[in-house]
């Protein structure tokens, strides 16, 4: 293949790959722009309200502060998950790894609903319960990912990078990490995906954000609420995924062309 | 140089070394042998540090190892083992380039030896270096196993069961390519293998362990003489130790000067082993071979008389090289 016919077709690939992502985008656009124009559409929905665009706030607003929810529950948990995994995996932190391990798996057994009851009467209403509840909910995919993908690299593998004269930092920095960074980007992927929904919770503790509108929807009986919220938050969920997936794809073909 | 003296190591309270002393003299080529378990990979780790020993010495040109950081002393011992431990995610020329960088060799000069080891070992450049360790053969990938080792130059070489994962005729094959290379280079190599045949083939000493200590070593030929007792004796192919004796000779050292009778039909090289020889008069039922040089010109006569009345050469012709 010449090398133009080469470029044009990763071109052509990169652009079918790059579609979803944008096609999640735009609809999720169309949503928060077009909802407060939607009168009629969303009437047939809910014939019975006076109201049915929620103007309590804009969905804008409301879209920005979910995913600074998200964003901010997401650095916690993938900076101490990946951390906790990666000390716990070392020959000194080994002891604490059934810990780590079992932490993880409690803090997704709670329903999130019972760690903002819990967390309201100690942070208070507003937003630190939902980011708590989120962090707890989200650090278990992130953990079992780092703790499976460092685990899987080839011992063989490890202790030639030892017998070659790596030292511990070079053997995790260079060989380790890069070959479970596909594994352990997945477990973000799931986890922040999970939380962009979970989210909505935060709504019931006045934590504004698209939580609101379904809240608002489910307390005055308010379809056209709920739908609005909903559909904004599926189709957010749906960007972030789908702009994962792009990203695990470059990963995973950086991993064997760098 | 290496040195064991009376190097014990013990897991808890299984003693998988037990008071081995061994004299490995610099260039020389010293196999382990034995059955599995025995300790020979355990005893081959404990002089990188990938194993601490728990007793007794071991020094390299005559430091104790205690005494070196383990991460440089690694870096100045080459390592191979039998599933090459090749970084996935690294090219060839990577991988081979690994512990000149560690080292901080320059760029180029590290570009410079990984062309020479591709070259060194078969591995062409333009087909290789870009290649990643899962598109090569499981003998292509052993070669990049061992250039990664040279490739800074260390003085010892510690290879663990490095052929064992390959097809009979691959492994013949890089056995030769080694045969080659240290030939060359004068590594002092330690080798630990099961497989007795590639043992002999390869080693100037040789040292046969079972459960942790040392049964007997020397040169091959020695042992295979004088087997100390049956499980050496086993070791070394029971009944097919004459064979394996006529594999370490070379027909040059028996062949007889032309006769006056006609030169038999076949025909050997002169640099073939005796094994070969008995071989090809089994095949061509003949008791008569004409040997020949490299030009294929008659140089003498192997007949099966002067193999069996002269099995035992002196030592020291049989492994010059």
């Amino acid at each position: 293949m010449s090398h133009d016919a080469l470029s044009r077709s990763l071109t052509a690939r990169g652009v079918q790959q790059a579609k979803w992502p944008a096609i999640w985008l735009v609809l999720l656009m169309a949503c928060v722009w077009g909802f407060p124009y939607a009168d009629g559409l969303l009437r047939i929905i809910e014939p019975d309200s006076s109201q049915v665009v929620y103007q309590r706030a804009s969905l804008a607003t409301l879209l920005v502060q979910h995913m600074l929810v998200v964003s901010a529950a997401a650095v916690i948990t993938v900076v101490g998950g990946v951390l906790a995994a990666i000390v716990v995996t070392r020959e000194w932190g080994r002891n604490f790894l059934p810990l780590v391990s079992q932490v993880a798996s409690l803090g997704q057994t709670f329903p999130p609903v019972a760690v903002l009851a819990l967390a309201v009467p100690a942070l208070g209403f507003g937003t630190l319960p939902i980011i708590v509840a989120l962090v707890l909910y989200g650090t278990l995919p992130i953990v079992r990912n780092t703790l499976g993908g460092l685990q899987d690299v080839d011992k063989e593998v490890k202790s030639a990078s030892v017998a070659m004269g790596m030292t511990s930092w070079q053997t995790l920095r260079q060989v380790e990490l890069p070959l479970a960074a596909p594994v352990i980007l997945a477990g973000i992927r799931t986890s922040i995906t999970i939380n962009i929904s979970t989210a909505a919770i935060g709504a019931t503790v006045g934590a504004s954000n698209l939580g609101d509108p379904i809240i608002a929807g489910i307390v005055n009986g308010n379809m056209a609420y709920i739908v609005q919220g909903a559909l904004t938050i599926a189709l957010l969920a749906l960007t972030v995924d789908s702009l994962f997936e792009r990203l695990q794809e470059r990963l995973r073909s950086r991993l064997y062309t760098a | 140089m290496i040195e064991l003296a009376h190097v014990t190591k013990r897991f808890d309270d299984a003693v998988a070394v037990d008071d081995i002393s061994l004299h490995i003299a610099k260039g020389k080529f010293c196999a382990l042998v034995g059955t599995s378990g025995c300790g020979k990979s355990t005893t081959l780790r404990m002089i990188n540090r990938l194993i601490e020993h728990s007793e007794g010495d071991i020094l390299l040109d005559g430091q104790p190892i205690a005494a070196y950081d383990p991460v440089k002393l690694r870096r100045r011992i080459g390592y191979v083992i039998q599933h090459t431990g090749l970084f996935p995610h690294w090219t060839v020329a990577r991988n081979i380039g690994l512990v000149p960088r560690l080292l901080k060799w320059s760029a180029a000069e590290v570009q410079a030896k990984v062309d020479e080891l591709m070259g060194l070992l078969g591995l062409p450049k333009d087909e290789f270096a870009h290649k990643y360790p899962h598109q090569l053969s499981g003998g292509q990938a052993q070669r990049v196993g061992v250039a990664r080792a040279l490739a800074a130059d260390p003085d010892i070489l510690l290879m663990d069961e490095p052929f064992g994962a390959l097809d009979p005729i691959t492994r013949e094959k890089l056995q030769d390519e080694l045969a080659r290379l240290q030939a060359k280079m004068h590594k002092t190599v330690v080798f630990v293998t099961h497989d007795m045949d590639e043992a002999l083939r390869l080693a100037d000493h040789l040292v046969v362990m079972r459960e942790g200590r040392i049964v007997q070593q020397g040169t091959p030929l020695a042992l295979l003489q004088h087997p100390q007792d049956s499980f050496v004796e086993s070791l070394l192919g029971g009944l097919e130790r004459g064979l394996k004796q006529a594999a370490l000779t070379r027909v040059k050292d028996h062949m007889a000067p032309m006769g006056p009778t006609l030169p038999a039909q076949s025909r050997i090289p002169a640099t073939f082993s005796l094994r070969q020889g008995l071989s090809m008069m089994l095949r061509d039922h003949t008791d008569r071979l004409t040997v020949v040089d490299q030009h294929d010109v008659p140089v003498g006569e192997l007949t099966l008389r002067k193999i069996v009345k002269e099995a035992q050469p002196e030592q020291g012709k049989a492994r010059e090289s």
